[in-house]
């Protein structure tokens, strides 16, 4: 997934795409906006953003996970099964993004790209919402997609790659 | 300056502001299992080495601790699960990449080993129990007899038990207070100290007392250089490390950490420890006591202070 942090209003409506179509429960989120300021007036940066599960390729969640609930699909998105799921936090723990919560019925919920409508062929409930049109989602495997050319021609980054986790979500700058 | 805020909200219960996934009964635990292994640990090296006539408490009336801290323990860390119906799925897998996975494989093992130890001396220990059974006594005998081989497999399990009661919370990089390597030593050592400490507390005779007094401050000069060598690597780490850092000198956890771990915990018992070698009348259970209530609140302080640290926010 590649966000424009350039054409983000931070409106919030990611988020509230997100709760409808994945029925969040209420007082949790799976995608949050952030606003970071930089800098002091007169020399004052704005920065905003959607975040989310970054899917990482080595993703610590996975790694940690003791019974093997968290796991990796094919194409890189980063699952948790509800039934192997202990709630035994450990994923959460691990997560530099902290992206991960414990749903109220007890097992650990995330971001899932919204595999079910990927698997329609549809786009993710908040990249299809974007009203600026900020957020694309592609195959980054693809050399000739959207998501790679627009990494190829703009500056971008990710989040804490100190952490040492490859985030697959990636931000343009 | 940088400045960073949530614009459409975010307050997930136990993960906004910090996080408060894992309660007291994972730092109970930490402690428990720790002692646990201190206490198997010393129990099999004296059977091993053929002791067991000098040092009696620690082989027989000790014994009793670990199966009951283990269970405590154990319940504990299924009370803090959020989805416990679902343990059984820890052992329909071996993760090695996952500290809890290997973990939860060494407690299945250890846990029945330690009520079959203890049910070894049970005549002994409980003289006025009737095994009312011929094969309980057939079975104890026989359990007597293969002590020696259960020691042999619980010295190995008692240090793994106690290098993953660190390992555990070294394992997770997203949190870099626990994320060094130093931890795992430092647990084992801190689990074997508060091992050694139980020892003292319940020994009927001066020899293992002071045996054990010689133990634990040998245990206590090690932990207190690992705590050192913990600190130097942080106070040379990343960023995240050194804000991590900054919890323990001069943060929040300054107080607790140097007052109660660090002096009364570890300092005063080894000052006191050291005069008893020397010496001096010393009331034991004083230094053992502190040793125990410090193992505690270290394991209380890392848990708490550890989910404070984070990458992001």
């Amino acid at each position: 997934m590649v966000i424009d942090t350039l054409k983000c209003v931070g409106c919030s409506d990611c988020v509230v795409a997100c709760q409808t179509e994945n029925n969040v429960p209420i007082g949790y989120c799976r995608d949050w906006i952030t606003e970071t300021v930089d800098g002091s007036y007169p020399n004052i940066e704005l920065e905003l953003k959607s975040e989310r599960c970054n899917h990482c390729e080595n993703a610590p969640c996975v790694r940690c996970c003791p019974t093997g609930a968290s796991h990796i699909v094919e194409g890189g998105i980063v699952l948790v099964t509800p039934n192997e799921c202990i709630g035994c936090g450990a994923c959460i723990e691990s997560c530099p993004y902290d992206a991960r919560y414990q749903h109220p019925d007890g097992y650990v919920d995330k971001c899932t790209f919204c595999q079910h409508r990927l698997k329609k062929g549809e786009l993710p409930a908040c990249v299809s919402v974007c009203p600026t049109k900020c957020m694309y989602f592609g195959d980054l495997d693809n050399p000739n997609s959207e998501v790679s050319r627009l990494l190829k021609n703009r500056k971008y980054k990710t989040l804490a790659p100190e952490a040492g986790t490859k985030p697959h979500v990636y931000y343009l700058i | 300056m940088q400045e960073e805020l949530f614009t459409s909200g975010r307050h997930i219960p136990n993960i906004d502001p910090s996080l408060e996934i894992w309660h007291w009964p994972i730092s109970l635990y930490l402690f428990l299992g720790g002692l646990a292994a201190g206490i198997l640990f010393f129990m099999g090296l004296i059977t091993v080495l053929g002791k067991e006539k000098e040092y009696p408490t620690t082989v027989k009336y000790a014994s009793i601790v670990p199966p009951i801290a283990l269970s405590v323990g154990l319940l504990a860390l299924v009370y803090d699960l959020t989805h416990p119906l679902y343990t059984w799925q820890l052992y329909t897998t071996v993760r090695l990449e996952s500290p809890m996975s290997w973990g939860a494989w060494v407690l299945l093992i250890t846990t029945p080993l330690s009520f079959l130890w203890v049910f070894s001396n049970c005549s002994e220990l409980f003289p006025k129990w009737n095994l009312k059974f011929d094969f309980l006594k057939k079975f104890e005998s026989f359990l007597k007899q293969n002590r020696k081989t259960m020691a042999y497999a619980l010295i190995p399990l008692a240090i793994v038990l106690g290098v993953y009661t660190g390992i555990l919370l070294s394992a997770f990089n997203a949190r870099p207070l626990w994320n060094n390597a130093i931890l795992g030593p430092l647990f084992l050592t801190s689990g074997l100290s508060t091992g050694a400490a139980t020892i003292i507390l319940l020994s009927k005779t001066a020899k293992e007392r002071h045996l054990f007094g010689k133990i634990d401050l040998a245990l206590i000069v090690i932990e207190l250089g690992l705590i050192v060598h913990m600190l130097m690597g942080m106070y040379a780490g990343s960023q995240v490390q050194l804000e991590a850092m900054q919890l323990l000198i001069g943060g929040e956890f300054t107080v607790p950490f140097f007052g109660f771990v660090i002096i009364l915990g570890l300092i005063i018992p080894g000052i006191l420890e050291l005069l008893e070698v020397k010496g001096y009348k010393i009331p034991v259970a004083v230094p053992a006591l502190l040793v125990l209530i410090g193992g505690l609140l270290f394991r209380f302080i890392m848990v708490e202070a550890g989910q404070i640290t984070r990458f992001l926010y």
